[in-house]
């Protein structure tokens, strides 16, 4: 999978199941402050991106380091890439 | 208009502990429960004078300075409850149907590892090593200190490993690997879906010792009963949320009753089924990522369920509490399958119990059935039910009683059936969303939903959250309970609980 394609599934699952509109999905976005989410959307956050990237998300650290929405890119990426 | 600390809804195991320890700790408790008695599973009900158990039958854990002991001392209603262990010699017995053979289970992790090595002499190593392993992340979960619980321990190996793989990796023995794994019944979940971790937390206890309760689980009801009437604590029967209103900030002002009563409360506490707390919470405030979560739990396995007496004449004297499982394969995983359509695995338990006066014989027996086996049938109501439902049932019912009486020949004439019950059966007495025995189906790596839910005062425990069963369940309240009293008002209160 190609960055623009894990940050296009990213995007997906932020307008998918937190109905936030597209303009506002931008990397640089908070995504407590700007985005709307509280530290407990979380959980729904990571199992909606297991769901949709197929892989298995432990609860760890680098998931409580997570700021901004590119933070989210990053974090799926090493993810998927451990993954293969 | 009332004003409350705490709502606390559901009273099976897990709401009566949540109320108990809030209100012990001063708070204002409003226990709230749908059915006209409180008690959930915990609950009996008689047929014929028989007393039956909607769903507690026995527990590990109660030895002395167990985490189980532990929390019953913090209520205060140990000394209320009489265990009755199993502790005899074939008190409790794997009988494996398709090599025809029989295992005893006896109490005690050093005695069970020596039985092990007996009935399995090349396998010892795999024996020790499955029980260290076991010891080990017990030692990290149910046999901590209380006052050292919090909501997000750290995350342990096991945690990601199911059981199946552990024990692939220790052996190739087919039979000792369906022994080690058969206890995969009492949670409800296949060998390959639950971890390690949670499948040695959930077996830890009963390893060690299992005790059924004098009066059921209505000796617990009692208890918590006792104490809550020193307390601020109220209840209705009867009862359940329909509307919560005066929301501000995620946080709602008021909660609406059945009775169009409205109530104010600082918090609420759900203690039922994920998918019932989904079914009444606002959904605009909800997002479609909480939805999807909880939509995707699926259900733990259930029973089919038959209920008799053995009137033999014979003295009871010397009768003694016995458990035997009856395993059609070694293959668990298979008869943890809905869709497996072979004999299903079959816990057959000999109780005494008082029938109008006079000591008699129960027999309780538990087959593994699915909200699948009965989907057919959803719709119907009790009393309702259509003529295919009522066939199924006779069949499971003969059954059932050809397999117990195969079990044991000389109560061919002295054995009548007198109570049954399927999936939709406890389903719809237990207002369980789908009947299953043990909430959500708790699988390896899963998100459970437990502490608080997107409106900010309201939280949920409850044996979906943590663990299956009565421990699982009151652990965690007592979890949930920590961050509500607050840390060190809670240590303080455990520390002085313990000491007395």
């Amino acid at each position: 999978m190609t960055k623009q394609e894990i940050i296009t599934k990213v995007n997906e699952v932020f307008e998918e199941s937190f109905e936030i509109e597209k303009e506002k999905l931008q990397p640089q976005m908070n995504i407590f402050e700007d985005l709307g989410l509280d530290s407990l959307d979380i959980v729904d956050l990571v199992v909606a991106l297991q769901e949709k990237f197929g892989i298995k998300i432990r609860d760890d650290e680098r998931i409580r380091a997570i700021r901004s929405l590119g933070d989210i890119y990053q974090f799926t990426m090493t993810m998927q890439n451990k993954a293969k | 208009m009332e004003k409350y600390n705490d709502i606390v809804v559901g009273s099976g195991i897990s709401g009566l502990t949540m109320a108990l320890l809030l209100g012990l700790n001063g708070h204002k408790v409003l226990l709230i429960e749908k059915n006209p008695r409180i008690g959930g599973s915990l609950t009996r009900f008689f047929k014929q004078g028989v007393p039956f158990d909607k769903g507690f039958h026995f527990t590990g854990g109660l030895y002395k300075n167990g985490v189980l002991y532990d929390m019953l001392t913090v209520l205060g209603i140990h000394k209320y409850i009489q265990p009755i262990y199993l502790s005899h010699e074939k008190a409790n017995c794997f009988m494996f149907e398709s090599e025809q053979k029989l295992f005893e289970i006896p109490s005690g992790i050093n005695n069970l590892r020596k039985k092990l090595k007996g009935y399995f002499p090349d396998e010892g190593l795999a024996i020790d090593r499955y029980f260290d392993m076991v010891q080990k992340v017990c030692a990290q979960t149910v046999s901590i200190d209380l006052r050292e619980i919090s909501q997000s321990p750290d995350v342990l190996d096991e945690d990601f490993i199911s059981l199946d793989d552990v024990l692939n990796k220790l052996t190739d023995n087919r039979l000792l690997k369906g022994l080690l794994s058969a206890y995969s019944m009492l949670y409800g979940v296949k060998p390959s879906e639950i971890s390690f971790a949670n499948h040695s937390s959930a077996c830890f206890n009963l390893y060690e010792s299992i005790a059924r309760i004098k009066g059921g689980g209505e000796g617990f009801i009692k208890a918590f009963r006792k104490n809550f009437s020193e307390l601020d604590i109220q209840i209705t029967c009867n009862s359940y949320l329909t509307d919560f209103i005066e929301i501000h900030d995620k946080h709602v002002g008021r909660f609406v009753l059945n009775t169009g009563e409205e109530i104010a409360s600082d918090r609420c506490i759900f203690t039922i089924h994920p998918k019932k707390i989904l079914k009444i919470l606002p959904q605009k405030y909800l997002s479609k990522a909480f939805v999807n979560r909880i939509s995707a739990f699926e259900s733990s396995a259930g029973f089919f369920s038959v209920g008799g007496i053995w009137d033999t004449g014979d003295s009871v004297d010397n009768f003694k509490p016995t458990m035997v499982s009856l395993c059609p394969s070694t293959n668990i995983n298979r008869l943890l399958d809905p869709g497996y359509t072979g004999t299903p695995p079959l816990i057959i338990m000999k109780n005494l119990e008082t029938v109008k006066g006079k000591s008699c014989q129960i027999i309780n027996a538990f087959e593994l059935s699915f909200p699948e086996h009965v989907s057919a049938w959803k719709d119907s109501k009790p009393g309702k039910r259509p003529s295919g439902y009522l066939a199924y049932k006779q069949q499971r019912i003969s059954n059932i009683t050809k397999r117990i009486i195969q079990f044991y020949p000389e109560y061919k004439n002295s054995f009548k059936v007198v109570n049954a019950a399927s999936v939709l059966t406890y389903r719809d007495y237990l207002h369980s969303p789908d009947g299953s025995a043990y909430g959500i189906k708790q699988k390896i790596g899963q998100y459970n939903l437990f502490g608080k839910l997107p409106l900010r005062n309201l939280y949920v425990a409850g044996q979906s959250s943590l663990m299956p069963g009565l421990l699982g369940s009151m652990l965690s309240s007592f979890i949930l309970g920590r961050s509500i009293i607050g840390k060190d008002k809670y240590n303080q209160f455990i520390g002085q609980r313990l000491c007395n």
